[in-house]
């Protein structure tokens, strides 16, 4: 089978989940990218705290073990990152709002 | 939770970690509350970058494991070498030219003779040969025979 047997219909399909699974991909590096310039702000223990909990889901217990802090000091690394971050993404976000704002208006 | 702002909650956990009805009542919160609003959504969008940034596998170059191995391999090698060896590649060269400077120091003080001590050597030639008739003089010799050795020597000598 090649692709000159495909139907037109057959091939946009493809051509679209290429695109699509592309995008993705290219996305998926984006958001990757604008992490670590976010997490670059962040102490390394706080990095390591949230990256663990946030991003690959892990347990407050599992970090304590695999960092041997205590959980109390997991958790509190956690909270400081979060809200760091969360607060960088609030400025990034109403900043983008303003813009998208001021773009419409015009 | 309706009334009481959610800030604290969504910096507090996870949103993944967060049972369904917590969701909920943040959700609902939300809904109402502006500043609450942003917060959740920046929450969000943070929870989903962060998540991506943990997928995306860094990968090293391709040269990387190569690079590792062929350091590794060298290190080996230096260690396998004897102290004493590895410490001669590092002093030959001072050792050799320290030699060098010796060996010509020994020849210029051995094998080529100093002009001024050549002369000297001469000088005391000629006295050790005076000295020796000299010192036979009281003894062996009378006046005249002494006379006549040295006019004899003189003689011969031209």
């Amino acid at each position: 089978m090649t692709v000159s047997d495909l139907s037109d219909d057959e091939s946009g399909w493809l051509d679209q989940q290429f695109a699509e699974v592309k995008d993705s991909v290219e996305n998926s590096v984006v958001a990757a990218d604008l992490a670590d310039r976010l997490l670059a702000t962040l102490p390394p223990e706080d990095q390591q705290a949230l990256l663990m909990i946030d991003g690959e889901d892990a347990s407050i217990k599992e970090v304590a073990e695999a960092l041997r802090w205590s959980e109390s000091k997991v958790k509190v690394r956690a909270f400081r990152a979060r809200k760091k971050i969360r607060e960088a993404m609030e400025k990034l976000l109403s900043y983008k709002g303003t813009t998208a704002a001021e773009q419409v208006s015009k | 939770m309706k009334d009481k702002h959610i800030i604290e909650v969504i910096d507090n956990v996870a949103l993944a970690n967060l049972s369904q009805t917590e969701l909920e009542e943040v959700k609902g919160h939300a809904r109402e509350c502006g500043t609450c609003r942003t917060a959740f959504e920046a929450a969000q969008v943070s929870a989903v970058v962060l998540k991506q940034r943990a997928q995306v596998k860094i990968e090293p170059s391709p040269f990387f494991h190569t690079k590792v191995l062929a350091a590794l391999r060298e290190r080996q090698t230096v260690q396998s070498v004897p102290t004493f060896v590895r410490l001669w590649k590092s002093a030959s060269a001072l050792v050799s030219s320290m030699a060098l400077a010796t060996i010509a120091l020994a020849v210029l003080t051995f094998v080529i003779p100093d002009p001024a001590t050549a002369v000297t050597e001469q000088v005391a030639s000629v006295d050790a040969a005076e000295a020796v008739i000299f010192d036979q003089l009281d003894e062996q010799l009378t006046y005249e025979q002494v006379i006549a050795t040295i006019y004899n020597e003189e003689d011969e000598a031209r």
